[in-house]
């Protein structure tokens, strides 16, 4: 499995403006149900956002990672979004966030789910990449650079 | 016969049957044809040659296997993916074994002419199906069924049964004691679903609650625990009048549902013993058929079987599943996974303890039409599934290498934790990390690795750190890896 497989470009936006963190991380959850992977999407969003709670996923340069764990969905799902305008995230470093990716696992695919997150990440540190993202003009465009960067990668 | 040469055909029969079946799995053999294969083998017209013909043992061995493989059934049920379809699996496990089981007698009486009892005894033994085989099927081939058809197909399978043992029963008193009227098999039918289910609905949560508040001394009586408890529920079920298969099935389930102590080691321990009593139940089943006299129903067999898989069972699926949201292709594939198991050969002994007419005839039908069944569509199962665009190729269940069984109802969980990019511990050994006493890193993910965590372990912003901790420490873990 690997991010530019499970991400499709009706799961990418680049023209999201969300108001603030609790609208971006609704937005992104009905972005993920293009995929018609949610058999419960409350359950989904339940899950995303009691994480979320904890601390949050905005784990700096601009970068947040909503993610939660249910069995009420089909498949892993993610969906993507290049904001236009930052919002505050609260971030670990208070910058405001322009990448959101957002990662929904199942329970019983705890491993795939692990390890995603650390590839999703491991890649959003990157400068350069954020860069090439930020310059995307259109989800087509952010699904190859997604494809492009993780050729380097094995199949998880 | 000495004990130690029971025990050594016992055990050899076991072995060969698991070892025969590791080398034929590939070619998508039903499991359970090997079973049987190695029992009529092993029995008096195979190379075995051992004299086998005690139905009312055989029953017996059948009841008990039941007993633990509908529990088994039920506990291990994933009560979420089941949910929504509950209401189909109960129309398609009622009413549809009843037209099955309909539909089958009455062509058996207007083309076959057999007086209408048999029929009835026949059309009730086969009427119900056996998925258990489907899936260990559908595994073998490394597909899965799309959307909510392969829960339908498992929760009809594991609560049909009831439903089938009933009408044979019904008609076994009807066939002996002819004055019984209508009103009191009416009167039967409710009393075994509604004892049966009232039963299995409350012993299934009582268990629960007895479970996680008692704490016994250790740990490997909780699944013996189970194991008696199970019996219990089929026996006090069974005693007042209600089905125990029923109450079993559905008490399983009701524990599957909720969280108790050592769950996951219990639902091992009933995964062996449910493997166990199939090839118990299947070798003993093998062993209790002569070929020979199968041979004189092979005619009427094969007649009866086409009926059955080409017009009773999708006749009754495409009925009873009018008004459900499945496609035309959704129900000819429920239909086609109307496969017949272990049930009805163990329903066939009944007629023959019952001391009924003709029931040497009865159960030698009844094992042609399963063994037919089983190799028709069980093998064809993955084909017709792929033929239809309803199979999608297998995501391999890969869970984490660590696994987490709670003891008792504790706080305790298994959290995962990203460090944040241009975190102050990266670069730092995990060890200077200073976490609680109470939490404590099991496995550090980076990238497609997984890194086994040791004090010298240099982190990186980005790994994903692995850590079994107090629900109440999260919030302070989080703020050390900052």
């Amino acid at each position: 499995m690997k991010i530019s497989e499970i991400l499709t470009e009706k799961l990418i936006s680049i023209t999201l403006h969300p108001k603030n963190k609790d609208e971006a991380i609704n937005q992104m959850i009905e972005l993920a149900d293009n995929s018609g992977n949610f058999i419960e999407i409350e359950e989904v969003r339940r899950s995303v956002f009691e994480r979320e709670k904890l601390v949050s996923t905005g784990v700096g340069k601009g970068f947040a990672i909503p993610h939660g764990k249910t069995d009420e969905i089909k498949d892993v799902t993610a969906s993507f979004a290049v904001l236009e305008n930052p919002i505050d995230f609260d971030s670990i470093d208070s910058k405001p966030v322009k990448f959101i990716f957002l990662l929904v696992g199942k329970e019983s695919l705890l491993n795939a789910h692990i390890k995603l997150l650390s590839r999703i990440s491991r890649i959003m540190n990157k400068d350069e990449f954020r860069e090439k993202l930020s310059n995307a003009k259109s989800p087509g465009m952010v699904l190859k650079l997604f494809t492009e960067e993780e050729q380097n990668y094995l199949d998880i | 016969m000495l004990l130690e040469y029971i025990l050594l055909i016992i055990a050899v029969l076991i072995i060969l049957s698991i070892v025969i079946s590791r080398y034929t799995y590939n070619l998508g053999t039903p499991t359970l044809l090997i079973f049987l294969a190695v029992g009529m083998i092993a029995g008096s017209e195979g190379l075995g040659n051992i004299y086998f013909d005690d139905y009312r043992l055989s029953q017996n061995v059948g009841v008990i296997a039941l007993v633990i493989i509908l529990f088994s059934g039920g506990l291990n049920t994933k009560w979420q993916s089941v949910k929504n379809q509950i209401t189909n699996a109960i129309v398609l496990s009622t009413a549809g074994v009843f037209l099955t089981a309909i539909f089958a007698a009455a062509f058996m009486y207007f083309v076959l002419e057999f007086d209408l009892l048999t029929c009835l005894l026949i059309g009730s033994i086969i009427s119900s199906t056996d998925a258990a085989a489907v899936f260990s099927i559908l595994e073998s081939q490394r597909i899965k069924i799309k959307g909510g058809l392969s829960p339908l197909l498992q929760v009809e399978s594991g609560s049909n049964d009831p439903m089938a043992i009933f009408l044979t029963i019904g008609t076994i008193q009807i066939i002996t004691s002819p004055d019984s009227g209508i009103g009191s098999i009416l009167l039967l039918f409710v009393k075994q679903m509604s004892i049966g289910f009232g039963l299995g609905f409350a012993s299934g949560l009582i268990l629960v609650q007895f479970i996680n508040r008692h704490k016994f001394i250790y740990d490997g009586f909780y699944p013996v625990f189970l194991l008696a408890s199970t019996f219990l529920v089929f026996s006090l079920a069974s005693t007042l009048g209600g089905s125990g298969y029923l109450a079993v099935y559905i008490s399983g389930l009701i524990l599957g549902k909720y969280e108790f102590i050592h769950k996951r080691s219990s639902l091992r321990f009933f995964d062996g013993l449910a493997w166990l009593s199939q090839i118990c139940m299947f070798v003993v089943l093998g062993l209790l058929a002569f070929p020979s006299q199968l041979i004189p129903v092979i005619g009427t067999g094969l007649i009866v079987s086409a009926f059955l898989i080409l017009i009773a069972r999708p006749a009754s699926v495409f009925l009873t599943m009018v008004f459900s949201k499945f496609n035309f292709k959704e129900k000819v594939f429920i239909s086609w996974v109307g496969l017949r198991g272990s049930i009805p050969i163990i329903l066939g002994t009944f007629p023959l303890v019952a001391g009924i007419e003709n029931a040497n005839m009865i159960f030698n039908m009844v094992f042609f039409i399963v063994i037919t069944s089983v190799v028709i569509q069980g093998w064809s199962i993955p084909k017709v599934a792929t033929y239809l665009g309803l199979a999608e190729k297998e995501v391999q269940q890969i869970k984490s290498p660590i696994e987490f069984e709670p003891l008792r109802k504790t706080d305790r969980v298994l959290e995962e934790f990203i460090i944040p990019f241009n975190s102050s511990i990266d670069g730092k050994k995990l060890v200077d990390l200073r976490l609680p006493e109470n939490a404590l890193i099991v496995l550090v993910c980076r990238d497609e690795e997984f890194l086994l965590p040791k004090g010298e372990t240099i982190l990186h912003s980005g790994d994903v750190l692995q850590v079994l901790t107090d629900k109440s420490l999260i919030k302070e873990i989080y703020e050390k890896l900052i």
